[in-house]
C-alpha cells in the first residue's frame, strides 16, 4: 500500500502529512492533524455533517479524497474562531436553539455560511431548500431555519471565506502504481451462506416484481428445461452451483455487476415443482459478502401453453435486498436489470428447448462463470429467477 | 465507511489519462457519485485515474451554434453561470436541482453523465436538449448523441480506455421552449420519475424525453403530437413501454405533463 505525502493549508497554516489515496479528507483532518471537529455520520455524502470548505467552497469531506486536495486551502469548523460571520452565526444557533447534540453543527454551520454569503436574498422556504442536505437528528430544522434568517435580516458582516478561482495545480502521484488488477468478488472469501431460508410470509411486504415470458418452443420441451435444476442455472449468465441439487435444495452463487459494482451473491435456495400442473416456485437467500448485502426472494412460475410451438412463462418475484447494495437498489432499476437478464434467460431456455433433453449433469458442468453486465439489483433479480426457475422438487 | 485500498493517479493531460486508463484504472472527476460506492466498499477498483484537471476537460468553448462544457465542469459552475449556458438559463436551472450545494461544487457534467445513473438529471436533461458527447480514445476522437451514449442502467457507449472529454449543446432557436420537471421525495433524492420537453421549430428540433425509468431516457416518436395535444401523454407512453404495469408509469406520465404545460403554456 502507497502513501502520498499531501501538502495543503489547514485553516490558515501550511501542513503535510502522508496518506493513504483511499483517505478521505475528514479522516486526514480527524486523524493526521487531530481536528476533530468534522464529524463524520453517514459517510457516503447523504447526511451532511463533514461539510467543510476547500478552496472557499462547501464540500462533504467524506466524499473528497485527500490526495485530490494537494494544494488546495482547507477549512474545517475550528479554522472559524476569528470569522466575525461565522461569530454571527454560532450566536444565532444559540439563542434559537439551533443544536442540540451537537453531532451536525460543524455541518450546519458551513452549509449556513454559503447560504448567508451566496443568497443574501434566500427566504425561509430557500434556506430549507438549501439546508435539504445536512440531516438533524434531534432539534430538528426550525431552530437552524431561524438562526439563518436572524443572521440574514441583521445586515450580515462580510465572508471572509470565498471561493477562490478554481486553478489547475500539479499534483503528485502516489509513489509507486498499482500493481494490482482491479478485485472482485471473485477473489476474496465470501461468507458463509446463512443456513435457513426466508418464509413466504416474511417475504409479503418485499419488492413484487411481475413478468411474462414468452419462449418459442414445445412447452414439454421448455418444462423438461425448467425441471432441470443444472441446465437452469446454467442458462442464468453468473450463476453456477456448488454441487448437484439434492431433493430441491441447492447451494450456489450469483456474480451479477452493475456499471462499476461487483457482487457475487453465495446462497442457497429451495426449489418445488408441480410437474402436473407445470408451476413451481423458488424461496432462496444469498448473502454478498464483500458489500455485506443480503437478497432473500420467492419466485412462483407456471408455464402455459401458448401452441404446440409457443409456451408462455409467468413469474411473480418477491424480494427484500438488505445492506449497503440496497442504496442503489430502487425498484425500477431492480427491474431493469432483471429484465435485461431475463431476456437472455429465456432464449437460453428456449434454444435449449428446442436442442432436444438435456444430457445429465451438463448444467452444473456448463455453468458460466462471467460475470452479468447488469446491477446489484440484477444479482437480486438473477438469484429469485434462479430460485423461481429453480424451484422443483 | 472507509473505502478498500486503492491507488490514485491524477492524468496530467488527455494523453497521459489514456495511457493511464489503458494500464487499467478507474476514471473519477469529482467523485460524487463513486465515492459512496466506494466507502460502503460496492465497488473496489485497483487505482483511480483522477481526470478533474484535464485542462482539455475544464474548457468551454462558445461556438456559433452550441457551446462545448468540458466534462470536468462541475455542476456549481453551470449553475453560477461561471460556464457559458447556450440556452440561456435551461441549464443552469436544472444544475440547481442536482443534489445538494457541497455535492454540486465537486461533482462534474461529465462524471455523471459517464456514470449514466438512470435517475440522474444531466442524463435526460442532456438527452432532451440534444446534445452530442465528445469522445476521446485510442482510436480517435467520435461523437456520439447522447441518446446513444447511455444504453442503460449504469452503462454507456464508452469502449475501453476511452474518455468523455466534452458535451455540446446546441443553442436553442429564436422562441424555443423548454419543459424539465422531477419527482424526488426529497430535495436533493435521485427523481423517482422525469422528464424533459424541448420545441425548437427554428431549429427543427422536438423532442419529449422520459428519464429515471431505470433504463436509458426514453424518446417518444411523435414529439410534434405530444406538444400539439393531438397524442396523449399517458397513452404515448403506455404504447411506448407496454411491458410495464400502467400504475408504475403514473408519475412519469404526470412527469411529462409537466414537461409539456412549462414547454407550450
Amino acid at each position: 500500500m502507497s502513501t502520498t505525502e499531501v501538502r495543503l493549508t489547514l485553516n490558515g497554516r501550511e501542513v503535510a502529512a502522508a496518506a493513504e489515496p483511499r483517505s478521505h479528507l475528514a479522516d486526514f483532518l480527524r486523524d493526521e492533524h487531530l481536528l476533530t471537529g468534522t464529524h463524520l455520520g453517514c459517510e457516503h455524502g447523504v447526511c451532511g455533517a463533514c461539510t467543510l470548505f476547500v478552496d472557499g467552497r462547501p464540500v462533504r469531506a467524506c466524499l473528497t479524497l485527500a490526495v485530490s486536495c494537494q494544494d488546495a486551502e482547507v477549512r474545517s469548523v475550528e479554522g472559524f474562531d476569528e470569522d466575525p460571520l461565522m461569530a454571527r452565526l454560532r450566536e444565532a444557533f444559540s439563542r434559537h436553539h439551533g443544536l442540540q447534540c451537537g453531532y451536525c453543527t460543524p455541518g450546519m454551520l458551513a452549509t449556513a455560511y454559503d447560504i448567508v454569503r451566496r443568497l443574501p436574498q434566500a427566504d425561509a422556504a430557500r434556506i430549507r431548500r438549501e439546508l435539504a442536505g445536512n440531516l438533524c437528528r434531534c432539534t430538528g430544522y426550525a431552530g437552524i431555519v431561524a438562526a439563518i434568517e436572524d443572521v440574514l435580516a441583521g445586515d450580515p458582516p462580510p465572508a471572509a471565506v470565498v471561493p477562490v478561482e478554481r486553478r489547475r495545480r500539479p499534483r503528485p502521484r502516489t509513489e509507486k502504481p498499482a500493481a494490482e488488477a482491479t478485485r472482485t468478488s471473485d477473489s476474496q472469501p465470501t461468507a458463509p451462506a446463512d443456513e435457513s431460508l426466508p418464509d413466504r410470509a416474511a417475504l409479503a411486504d418485499g419488492v413484487a416484481l411481475e413478468r411474462t415470458l414468452r419462449l418459442a418452443a414445445p412447452p414439454e420441451r421448455v418444462w423438461a428445461v425448467l425441471s432441470d435444476i443444472p441446465t437452469v442455472v446454467s442458462c442464468i449468465p453468473g450463476a453456477s452451483l456448488d454441487a448437484p441439487p439434492e431433493d430441491g435444495r441447492l447451494t450456489g452463487r450469483c456474480v451479477v455487476a452493475a456499471g462499476p459494482m461487483k457482487a457475487s451473491f453465495r446462497g442457497r435456495a429451495r426449489v418445488a415443482l408441480d410437474a402436473a400442473a407445470r408451476r413451481g416456485s423458488v424461496l432462496g437467500r444469498g448473502r454478498d459478502g464483500l458489500s455485506r448485502s443480503s437478497l432473500e426472494g420467492l419466485l412462483d412460475f407456471a408455464l402455459h401453453e401458448e401452441s404446440e410451438a409457443a409456451a408462455r412463462l409467468e413469474l411473480a418475484m418477491r424480494y427484500r435486498l438488505k445492506g449497503p447494495l440496497a442504496q442503489f437498489g430502487r425498484p425500477a432499476l431492480v427491474e431493469e436489470i432483471a429484465d435485461r437478464l431475463l431476456a437472455q434467460v429465456s432464449d437460453e431456455i428456449a434454444r435449449r428447448a428446442l436442442a432436444g433433453p438435456p444430457a445429465e449433469g451438463t448444467g452444473a458442468a456448463a455453468a458460466p462463470q462471467r460475470a452479468l453486465g447488469g446491477l446489484g439489483l440484477l444479482a437480486h433479480a438473477l438469484r429469485g429467477l434462479v430460485k423461481r426457475i429453480l424451484r422443483r422438487r | 465507511m472507509k473505502s478498500a485500498p486503492f491507488d490514485y493517479l491524477a492524468a496530467d493531460d488527455l494523453a497521459d489519462a489514456g495511457a493511464l486508463l489503458r494500464e487499467g484504472g478507474k476514471p473519477v472527476a469529482g467523485n460524487q457519485s463513486l465515492g459512496p460506492m466506494l466507502n460502503l466498499r460496492l465497488v473496489r477498483p485497483g487505482r483511480l485515474v483522477d481526470l478533474s484537471g484535464l485542462p482539455e476537460l475544464r474548457r468551454v468553448e462558445e461556438r456559433e451554434d452550441c457551446v462545448r462544457l468540458g466534462a470536468a465542469i462541475t455542476h456549481a459552475e453551470i449553475e453560477d453561470g461561471e460556464a457559458a449556458d447556450p440556452t440561456g438559463g435551461w441549464l443552469r436551472a436544472a444544475a440547481a436541482g442536482i443534489a445538494y450545494r457541497a455535492v454540486r461544487n465537486r461533482g462534474t457534467l461529465g462524471g455523471s453523465l459517464a456514470h449514466a445513473d438512470p435517475a440522474a438529471d444531466w442524463v435526460i436533461v442532456m438527452t432532451g436538449l440534444c446534445a452530442t458527447a465528445l469522445l476521446a480514445g485510442p482510436e480517435g476522437a467520435r461523437r456520439v448523441p447522447l441518446e446513444d451514449f447511455v444504453t442503460g442502467p449504469f452503462a454507456t457507449a464508452l469502449g475501453e480506455g476511452e474518455i468523455l472529454t466534452a458535451v455540446e449543446v446546441p443553442r436553442p432557436g429564436r422562441g424555443a421552449r423548454w419543459g424539465y420537471w422531477k419527482f424526488a421525495r426529497q430535495v436533493g433524492e435521485f427523481a423517482k420519475a422525469s422528464a424533459a420537453v424541448l420545441v425548437d421549430r427554428e431549429a427543427g428540433r422536438l423532442r419529449c424525453a422520459v428519464g429515471a425509468l431505470g433504463r436509458q431516457p426514453l424518446l417518444l416518436d411523435d414529439p410534434a403530437g405530444l406538444i400539439e395535444g393531438r397524442v396523449d401523454p399517458g397513452e404515448a407512453l403506455r404504447r411506448a413501454l407496454p411491458e410495464r404495469a400502467v400504475e408504475d408509469l403514473a408519475l412519469h406520465v404526470t412527469a411529462l405533463r409537466r414537461a409539456l404545460e412549462a414547454a407550450t403554456a
